[in-house]
């Protein structure tokens, strides 16, 4: 699932620099590592609900949950919906 | 000793608000402290029964009714909205057919939506799903202007600006530098926007909009609400007045970019505070003359922050504010001619519109904009605008 | 305004400087596709991936002028619609998605300003910055506006250009217009096609402009526009600005006219030359990079270009009077309804201009 979650981040955020299997699953996605900004958290939100039904109602959530693909993928494992 | 080409002059101006389809109107509803933001009844969106807007509350039908354009095809609301604001302000300021035509007389429009409101009519004819569009020419940015140009046969200089927010405010800048060169005496300046489901649906995205009134300066505020409407207002050169009584003069202005993000304002104003130094300085102020200031203020978290920082550090002590968006909303490309002429009644009139909404102050600033209408004894205002992609303007206006 | 230093990304080779006049491409379809560089060393993977075409030439093109040219005191761009590529991803996300959750990006990558905006971003630069969007004078008004900041004496060195993208957007919409001639077409028969009908093109073309002369002295000299004008009202703004600036039609040794294959509206181009400016060499460049609203700007490189002297190729020839050439009057309208002129030198003197 982790695989496949790095394959939509790079297809919904165009990451250029960076092949889905290149990005650690422990790499920080914000401030450094990735270096996403504040638009990208936007993004991914968009992307937790298209792909996996999974709406974070309060923005400024998303850069403390989505910090890395490890822990973005215990949180959609937390609250996908069947 | 200045010449007379170097000062201009506001001798009329015409506007449609969601407080008022003219000038007239929209004071009135300022100073009885009377908002225009509510349900929408005309806007169609999913979102119109989510978010409060300003909406302007004339139909396209009756707006085509007020106009002499029949026989026109394709026109847009953002081309409606133009046309009655434009109408005003040359009536206004008692320009005639002639005057309006002549080379010497420039139009200095702008608009962020443009004809784009039609959002489900460009989907089709951009999809090719469609056959006899007679839309085809209407959803540019500059559609609306150049319908203008047509009917009203103008054959000066014609620009149309887009620098998202700040864009009409730039008009009015570009209008008056046109004057100061020498290549026109007079220009028509402003801009106008329509509510959009495009718009909508990007702030939403951006997660700017309020869930309720805006409210602007306020420690509480949660965004903004969008609003629609038209300005325009006639510039002139000194020696052209021939004797009408001109509303005030534009004696300063300034455009600088924040260079900081593409949809939000750096800690430290930059933009902001380079744009109300060059207003200033060109007016020859200090900031101590400045009797109130028309802010943007859109009551999102970061711009109201970041614009109160910017007037605690030019400005000491920070002169009586406001935002009149808590009035309107947000107009996009219509702000900076709408609040350009709320800024000259104030002046003209010699009286404060309040910011309404407004219980708590940000901090750390601790700034309080004014609350209640009042008179006061006013000699210069300003009036700022900003937009994304970082591009800042001030204004700068003396009583006539 | 002296011509500092220039660069154009455009469906001819003008990356690369003046080596696209000795290898002129013929395109065949009615679109004029832009070559795009690499933009590795111009811009961050971490911006590019946000980027529709537009954005890329603009930023591409006028981030490496910056980087050549450094102090620049402002940034003014021409575009008739910005980034559409972004508009058209935003606006079928609407309606696929039914107003639902929608991702950011497109939208704020579809403001006609981020050109703009991203320039002064990526440089750092707080100086003027405006983005004009009036169509077919979209970079003619943004000339004019820096010519007057020069006059102001508010600047030094400016960043003025344009950029055009053909996207599905404007592609379709225009195709529905009647804009464009067939998918057979090829561009070296534009000109003079007898046909309705032109070919879409696309580019970024920048210019760095200083307020004092420079070693070689071009000098963009005046900028006149007109809309929805009578040929009597063209011909007297034509005289009114030729002498404004102490210039005599005669003077005049090339004209450089947007003629596009559309035989509904290339009489324009007819009438003026041959009625106004008869001793002058005629060329056109529309079938070298199509026709897109702020087309002159890629007229404007191509005339600095020929001042230069780097050579006349054929292909842009209509009518060769072997005249050298100083004074070259661009002269270009959009669909009939735009008209603009733009003249520029390698030798005026100042003291001939009598105009404010």
């Amino acid at each position: 699932m982790k695989s496949e979650l790095k394959v939509h981040l790079v297809k919904y955020l165009n990451i250029l620099d960076y092949k889905p299997e290149d990005i650690a699953d422990d790499m920080p996605l914000f401030g450094e590592g990735l270096a996403l900004d504040s638009i990208d958290s936007l993004e991914l939100i968009v992307m937790l609900e298209r792909e996996y039904g999974i709406k974070i109602t309060n923005p400024a959530d998303g850069r403390k949950i989505l910090t890395n693909i490890e822990a973005m993928a215990d949180y959609i494992m937390e609250h996908k919906k069947e | 000793m200045l010449q007379a080409q170097d000062e201009v002059y506001i001798s009329g101006f015409g506007c449609i608000t969601p407080i008022g389809s003219n000038a007239e109107e929209c004071l009135s509803s300022l100073r009885s402290g009377k908002s225009g933001i509510r349900r929408p009844v005309l806007f169609q969106s999913k979102y119109a029964s989510l978010y409060l807007f300003g909406e302007v509350s004339l139909s396209n039908e009756e707006l085509l009714s007020q106009l002499d354009i029949a026989g026109m095809k394709g026109l847009t609301r953002t081309d409606l909205l133009a046309f009655k604001a434009f109408k005003e302000a040359v009536e206004s300021a008692g320009l005639s057919p002639e005057e309006i035509s002549s080379p010497d007389t420039a139009f200095v429009s702008a608009s962020t939506v443009g004809g784009m409101c039609l959002t489900d009519q460009l989907y089709k004819d951009s999809n090719l799903l469609t056959n006899d569009s007679e839309y085809l020419d209407s959803y540019s940015c500059s559609a609306h202007a150049n319908r203008i140009v047509e009917r009203y046969q103008i054959k000066g200089p014609v620009d149309v600006i887009n620098t998202a927010c700040s864009s009409s405010a730039n008009a009015l800048m570009h209008g008056a530098r046109l004057i100061r060169s020498g290549r026109v005496k007079r220009a028509i300046v402003g801009g106008v926007d329509s509510l959009s489901k495009y718009t909508v649906n990007g702030f939403n995205s951006l997660q700017i909009l309020s869930s309720d009134r805006c409210k602007p300066f306020d420690s509480e505020r949660d965004g903004l609400n969008l609003g629609e409407g038209a300005a325009y207002l006639v510039l002139e050169r000194a020696d052209e007045l021939k004797g009408k009584k001109a509303s005030a003069q534009l004696v300063g202005y300034g455009n600088s970019n924040d260079a900081y993000h593409t949809s939000s304002m750096s800690d430290e104003a930059v933009g902001i505070l380079r744009a109300i130094g060059e207003a200033a300085s060109m007016a020859g102020l200090s900031g101590k003359e400045i009797g109130y200031i028309n802010a943007h203020g859109t009551g999102t978290e970061n711009n109201d922050s970041v614009e109160a920082e910017a007037f605690r550090r030019f400005f000491d002590p920070v002169p009586p504010f406001s935002s009149t968006k808590s009035y309107i909303g947000h107009t996009l490309g219509a702000a900076g001619a709408i609040e350009a002429i709320i800024s000259i009644m104030a002046l003209s009139h010699g009286e404060l519109y309040p910011n309404l909404n407004f219980s708590r102050a940000i901090q750390p600033q601790g700034l309080h904009p004014i609350t209640e209408f009042r008179k006061a004894e006013l000699e210069y205002v300003m009036s700022n605008s900003y937009g994304f992609s970082g591009n800042c303007t001030s204004l700068i206006f003396k009583k006539a | 305004m002296y011509l500092i230093d220039m660069l154009a990304i455009s469906p001819q080779e003008s990356w690369n400087g003046k080596a696209y006049l000795n290898n002129i491409r013929i395109v065949s379809g009615n679109k004029l596709m832009a070559i795009e560089p690499d933009y590795g060393d111009i811009i961050k993977p971490s911006q590019l991936r946000r980027m529709g075409k537009a954005l890329r030439m603009g930023i591409g093109c006028g981030a490496e002028l910056m980087k050549r040219n450094e102090e620049l005191d402002g940034i003014i761009i021409g575009t008739s619609e910005g980034g559409l590529e972004g508009c058209i991803s935003f606006l079928n996300q609407i309606v696929d998605y039914d107003e639902g959750t929608l991702t950011p990006t497109n939208f704020v990558q579809s403001t006609p300003n981020a050109v703009a905006g991203h320039l002064a971003l990526i440089s750092g630069n707080s100086g003027y910055n405006i983005t004009h969007v009036n169509g077919g004078l979209s970079f003619e008004n943004a000339l004019t506006d820096a010519l007057m900041l020069f006059a102001e004496g508010k600047a030094e060195r400016l960043l003025v250009g344009n950029v055009e993208e053909i996207s599905d957007y404007n592609f379709n919409i225009g195709y529905l217009a009647g804009l464009y001639k067939g998918e057979d077409s090829l561009s070296s028969g534009l000109i003079g096609s007898g046909t309705p009908g032109t070919l879409a093109g696309e580019g970024s073309a920048m210019f760095v402009f200083g307020r004092s002369k420079q070693s070689d002295s071009l000098r963009l000299v005046d900028v006149a526009c007109i809309s929805y004008p009578t040929k009597e009202g063209l011909s007297e703004l034509i005289c009114r600005t030729l002498e404004g600036k102490g210039v005599l039609a005669a003077d005049i040794d090339a004209v450089i006219a947007g003629y596009s294959g559309d035989s509904r509206s290339d009489f324009w181009y007819d009438d003026i030359t041959n009625e106004v400016f008869p001793g002058a060499s005629v060329y056109t460049y529309k079938n070298l990079v199509g026709e897109y609203p702020s087309s002159s700007a890629f007229a404007l490189k191509l005339g600095f270009d020929l001042l230069r002297g780097e050579g006349i190729p054929s292909e842009i020839v209509k009518k060769e009077t072997g005249r050298p050439l100083r004074n070259i009057l661009i002269y270009n309208h959009y669909r009939a309804k735009q008209h603009s002129l733009i003249l520029i030198s390698s030798d005026f003197s100042p003291e001939k201009d009598t105009s404010p």
